[in-house]
């Protein structure tokens, strides 16, 4: 972190330019807490949100186009991350719909809520343009600490205790074991910039060893925030135990975030050379890919067999960090955050459907677990939701016509390339196992139900909820047809 | 003034980080726990402020204010979950906290 000559400022117009949308959402953080001390108003406090994430959406889409730029040594800014920070923030913006519905049906005011949402939006945006270990290290904390609070934020849940705890323990565990790594590595590296180059001189002196060390605890922590077995154990309770939308931040924005950095790591740093690493990195995969697919099948309940559902995409993802290389960097690049942005879409249309039923429920004093019978007969209870929903689940079991489908063919094409026959075996036995899951879901939302009161029959929403549902609808038929549009704006 | 080679200093950080690790896994009570991550974010310290005094740079240090910083806030996080425990389970027993199966 030493200060560049001193002739030249810190911090160029153009540099500021470049983070503005983290700059907007960080001043977004103080004004919000002005507002709180001002007028305490839920509505206030909504759109006051909602305002400040569309600005720095809009910031951001500005910035996609723009060449890549180094704000001091801390930060670096390219079109990949501003590709990945804008799925971050219309995750944010959507989440400010769906918690809507839980956060209305109190009288309380949930300043609180919208702290933190900002909050992780910053720390994702920091994540995902981090260059150093300093700042990823201080975007980790702020989306992670902001993520406990949420977890647990809910106090009327009756798991809400538990899946904080749980989270808060897991998570602090799997940043020092990140920190305790990037020490280890910053002792034999002497730098932390992740552009920073080995010395060999140094490998002889009997560390290399701590530098092994090192890079293992750093990627488990980093592997612990993305859910890969076998650092997966929080995911199902935490998923279930989360109010639905901070479920849904945690299923996305997180993961977006983790799963940039990691790849502007390990590009950065080319670890993969290291014959040990790659090792690692395959065995999680493997076990990620069939554990997750595995213990998904007896989930009755619909968050945790997400869950599981999201430790086998994560797995299909770390795939392309394995098999890539020095050539292909830009194919990389794009089909992991092609993929991204596949599953960031259909785990929208999910979640929302999720959050929407649960909303019906509670209404109708009903238990806040949705398992899978809640789902059925949805099409015929409500056809734009079944819809949805099934776009949804076809889109994450990568069925043709769908998002996920040209996801996972980047991922098979980019392993061919690299001859990596046994991940593409293990993958397509994966996603085989997956289908006896997925489909079930499909089965369960066309099949016939009795209806015994009139309560049951319909489920009323709101304007809002029908144009987000509609449009969602739309985007998902679009971009499966048409693949090519995202990944023109990922090219750009 | 001998001085202490790298080697002893981080192998005194990952004795350090075990014995919180092990608090972590093998204490029943949560503040306890809370306590246990504290040592293993200081170990943590105390390796970067030794790796920071070998190459004679003031990065380590900052590394350790950042995580001093961290370990305050986490604890604020945590201890409001440990008073909510408290109030609703009048206990910090983390077996009780196993209500989820699945």
């Amino acid at each position: 972190m030493s200060i560049a000559s001193s002739s030249q400022p810190l911090l160029t117009m153009t540099m500021a330019a470049a983070i503005l949308p983290q700059l907007i959402i960080a001043f977004g953080i103080t004004l919000a807490l002005l507002l709180v001390a001002w007028k305490r108003s839920q509505r206030t406090i909504a759109l006051f949100t909602f305002f400040i994430l569309l600005m720095a959406l809009l910031a951001n889409i500005s910035l996609l186009s723009q060449p890549v730029i180094q704000v001091t040594q801390l930060l670096k800014v390219d079109g990949y991350a501003t590709f990945a920070f804008n799925l971050i923030l219309i995750a944010a913006l959507s989440v400010l719909r769906m918690s809507h519905c839980f956060l209305k049906t109190s009288l309380e005011v949930h300043d609180e809520y919208y702290l933190l949402l900002l909050l992780l939006v910053l720390g994702a945006g920091v994540l995902v343009v981090s260059d150093h270990f300093a700042s990823l290290f201080l975007g980790f904390e702020l989306l992670s600490i902001s993520l406990v609070g949420l977890v647990g934020y809910h106090r009327g849940n009756q798991y809400s205790v538990e899946s904080g705890f749980k989270y808060l323990i897991l998570s602090a565990t799997a940043s020092s074991f990140m920190l305790l790594g990037i020490a280890f590595i910053y002792s034999v590296v002497g730098d932390m910039s992740f552009n920073a180059r080995l010395s060999s001189e140094l490998f002889e002196q009997g560390l290399g060893l701590f530098f092994q060390l090192g890079l293992l605890l750093f990627v488990s922590g980093i592997a612990f925030k993305l859910s890969i077995a076998p650092f997966h154990f929080w995911t199902p309770d935490v998923y279930q135990g989360a109010p639905t939308s901070v479920t849904f931040l945690m299923a996305t924005i997180s993961k977006i975030a983790m799963f940039v950095v990691l790849l502007k790591c390990i590009i950065a740093q080319r670890y993969l050379l290291l014959e040990s690493f790659q090792t690692f990195l395959i065995s999680f995969a493997v076990t990620s890919m069939l554990l997750g697919n595995i213990m998904a099948l007896k989930q009755q309940n619909l968050k945790r067999l997400l869950a599981y559902s999201s430790i086998a995409h994560m797995g299909y993802l770390l795939i392309v960090i394995i098999v890539t290389s020095e050539q292909s960097l830009e194919f990389t690049w794009q089909s992991s955050l092609f993929y991204l942005a596949a599953y960031t879409v259909a785990n929208l249309s999910i979640f929302l459907v999720i959050s929407l039923i649960q909303q019906h429920n509670i209404r109708s004093g009903n238990q806040e677990d949705i398992t899978l019978l809640d789902l059925k007969g949805l099409f015929w209870r409500a056809p734009s939701y079944g819809f949805l929903m099934i776009l949804g689940v076809l889109s994450l079991a990568g069925i043709p016509l769908t998002m996920g489908f040209i996801g996972k063919f980047y991922i098979l094409s980019q392993a061919t390339i690299a001859n990596a026959w046994w991940l593409i075996s293990i993958l397509i036995i994966g996603s085989g196992i997956g289908l006896a899951y997925y489909l079930p879901i499909i089965f369960k939302v066309f099949s016939n139900v009795v209806i015994t009161s009139p309560e049951d029959k319909k489920i009323k929403s709101h304007f809002i909820e029908q144009t987000l549902i509609y449009s969602l609808i739309t985007l998902g038929l679009i971009l499966g047809i048409l693949p090519d549009m995202v990944n023109q704006l990922i090219r750009s | 003034m001998t001085t202490i080679p790298l080697f002893h200093v981080l192998i005194l950080s990952s004795l350090l980080f075990l014995i919180g690790f092990v608090g972590v896994v093998a204490r029943k009570n949560t503040l306890f726990m809370l306590m246990s991550l504290e040592v293993m974010l200081n170990a943590v310290g105390v390796a970067f402020i030794g790796a920071g005094s070998v190459w004679q740079q003031a990065d380590g240090q900052v590394m350790f204010v950042l995580i001093l910083t961290l370990a305050a806030a986490e604890v604020a996080v945590g201890l409001a979950l440990l008073i909510r425990m408290q109030n609703k389970y009048r206990s910090l027993d983390i077996d009780l906290l196993n209500q989820m199966k699945g």
